[in-house]
């Protein structure tokens, strides 16, 4: 009986010291994430401003004017339209290249330039959004290296391609950024997902007399479907977060209206603009675009594991 | 791939094209930001691009000290500028500096923070565990983005807007960190650390000098990631720093490009000088940001 209860106690002790272990995060997770996800949706409701400290409730007007207002030029509408074509001008060439490029590296003989190529490859990644964006501001430059490159791809000279002045190009020069700064990362994440194919496979597949073009669509690309989806949810989910290369892209000169970005509209309407109810509400917006997203992740990463 | 040795197929050719075009294309903004940080902008807009810098296209530079007194251009030109800013304040190491003081307190409160709720949650058996798992996990679906008003709102309300506690407090810890510890400390032989308890060590002390030593690879993957989310952060210390010398080098480089006197060659001398420490940190830790962390760590974006 004595012997039971000692057990107990320790037992008792021990999940005391589990639970204060975790009691910093849990607090802190708290006060800088849930509170601040119920906060949002609870501004969202009102007309708060950043200057005045009284703020009404006026329910869901907020949102109905997010969808149905121009708001000043740079409405709802407009952003949701910029971040989608952002992201799907973005994640699609990323995860196509970064998975032929993750297939070819595969094949290479040598691990040194395996090794090289993805360091190579990932060394974008190193810099900072900013500097990223500072480097293709000059890049994209009238006068700069990429209408110089772009002329010698199409056989012209002197062709200005307006990299930052027209809509269009304004918008594939944001995804050439995006494109050029992750790709090694996702060239990484494939590689991973390829290098946990069992080789045997390969070989009972050579065994029987497929060739290489064959043993990819049989064989390597039914495998590594779960790595494609999951990569590419986490390449949306990326996309939809954009904001350094806008905002830099916009401060050095080019035209906000084109590529201004969900995230992008939320600080200019929250912070510069002081509308801080309004912008909330595009928070939460984001937030319900992302938690599907995150949903759908999730019921991949569970359900589609692939048994080798 | 040993059944191919010996054939270079027409296949393996094209492999070869492509990888290597795609090479040019991942380094060459990298390769310019080298070369153009050493040029006058003349050259750097010349047409075509010529990558070797070159005293030819020297001109004198106007110093901003409104003497107007022209110095003659060496090759450290834009360096002297991209430290000197525009105004001859020394701001951009101010700048230079609370980015370290940031980034360091953030990655090394991560580690501690992260290790300490990971162990708890992976060694310990408690009501409410599985609660509290999913609970930090449930935060990893809370973009920053989408909570940063309300954040800025908590900040404000603290007093800790444009202060280090503002830039440092609302990063030091990220869910992410806590389940990579979790997962790694699941595999950690508990007869360690029962076998210290029979020696008498506190449940404290085994966490610090048992548990903790023992997850290094995690650790400096850990230590890594968020001290270079930190070191690009540019969103956050947009909303926090207000004043000059509070700014972090995001900050720095998106003024300095804003700034009219702002030559091409003193921003790619700006955008060089702060990438300097995330460089250094690559090359000698390279492993750990190709390795295994990788998978998860894109879900912080």
């Amino acid at each position: 009986m004595k012997n039971k209860n000692k057990t107990f106690s320790i037992e008792r002790k021990q999940a005391r010291w589990g639970f204060s272990f975790t009691l910093p995060c849990l607090l802190f997770f708290s006060v800088f994430s849930f509170y601040p996800i119920v906060n949002a949706f609870f501004t969202s409701l009102t007309n708060r401003m950043a200057v005045q400290r009284t703020s009404e409730f006026i329910g869901f007007d907020n949102y109905i004017y997010l969808f149905t207002k121009s708001n000043g030029g740079f409405s709802l509408m407009n952003s949701m339209r910029a971040t989608l074509t952002f992201t799907i001008g973005t994640f699609i060439p990323m995860v196509v290249i970064s998975l032929i490029l993750a297939v070819f590296l595969m094949q290479l003989r040598h691990p040194k330039s395996k090794q090289f190529f993805q360091l190579a490859y990932y060394t974008p990644a190193v810099l900072s959004s900013v500097v990223a964006a500072a480097i293709w501001l000059i890049l994209f430059d009238p006068r700069g290296l990429f209408n110089q490159f772009a002329n010698t791809l199409t056989f012209q000279s002197g062709h200005d391609f307006l990299w930052l002045v027209n809509n269009e190009m304004l918008q594939a020069s944001t995804m050439i950024v995006y494109f050029w700064k992750y790709i090694g990362y996702f060239v990484i994440l494939f590689i991973t997902g390829l290098a946990a194919i069992p080789p045997a496979i390969y070989e009972a597949a050579t065994v029987d007399g497929s060739n290489r073009w064959k043993t990819f669509w049989r064989i390597t690309l039914p495998l590594l479907k779960p790595t494609v989806v999951l990569v590419s949810i986490m390449a949306m989910l990326q996309c939809l977060k954009t904001f350094s290369t806008q905002y830099m892209f916009h401060q050095g000169g080019a035209a906000r209206q084109p590529i201004d970005v969900i995230t992008m509209n939320i600080y200019f309407t929250g912070i510069r603009n002081g509308r801080l109810g309004r912008a909330s509400a595009m928070s939460i917006i984001l937030f319900i675009i992302m938690l599907i997203l995150t949903y759908f992740q999730f019921a991949v990463s569970k359900s589609d594991d692939v048994e080798y | 791939m040993n059944k191919f040795i010996g054939k270079h197929t027409v296949g393996e050719i094209i492999i070869w094209i492509f990888l290597i075009l795609v090479l040019l294309f991942t380094l060459t903004p990298i390769i310019f930001m080298f070369t153009a940080s050493f040029m006058d902008p003349r050259q750097i807009l010349s047409m075509p691009y010529s990558w070797i810098p070159s005293t030819k296209f020297f001109t004198p530079v106007t110093l901003n000290d409104c003497t107007g007194t022209t110095i003659p251009r060496t090759f450290l030109t834009n360096f002297h500028k991209a430290i000197y800013g525009n105004n001859n304040n020394v701001i951009f190491l101010r700048n230079l500096l609370n980015s370290l003081i940031v980034a360091i307190s953030c990655s090394v409160s991560t580690v501690l923070l992260g290790s300490l709720c990971g162990y708890g949650l992976a060694k310990f058996r408690f009501k409410g565990r599985t609660f509290v798992f999913m609970a930090i996990m449930a935060t990893m679906m809370i973009p920053f983005e989408a909570i940063m008003i309300p954040l800025y709102m908590v900040t404000s309300s603290l007093k800790m807007i444009d202060s280090y506690r503002g830039l440092i407090i609302p990063f030091l810890v990220s869910a992410f960190g806590v389940f990579q510890m979790r997962q790694y400390l699941l595999t950690f032989p508990s007869e360690y650390l029962d076998a210290s308890r029979v020696d008498g060590l506190g449940e404290f002390k085994i966490y610090w000098k048992i548990v903790l030593p023992n997850c290094t690879p995690v650790i400096a993957t850990l230590g890594i990631l968020s001290f270079r989310n930190q070191w690009d952060n540019l969103l956050w210390p947009l909303l926090v720093s207000q004043r000059e010398k509070m700014k972090t080098i995001p900050l720095y480089i998106t003024k300095f490009s804003e700034e009219k006197q702002t030559d091409e060659g003193a921003l790619m001398a700006v955008a060089l000088l702060a990438s300097i420490p995330m460089f250094i940190l690559f090359f000698t830790l390279s492993r750990y940001f190709l390795g295994g962390a990788a998978v998860y760590e894109s879900r912080k974006g």
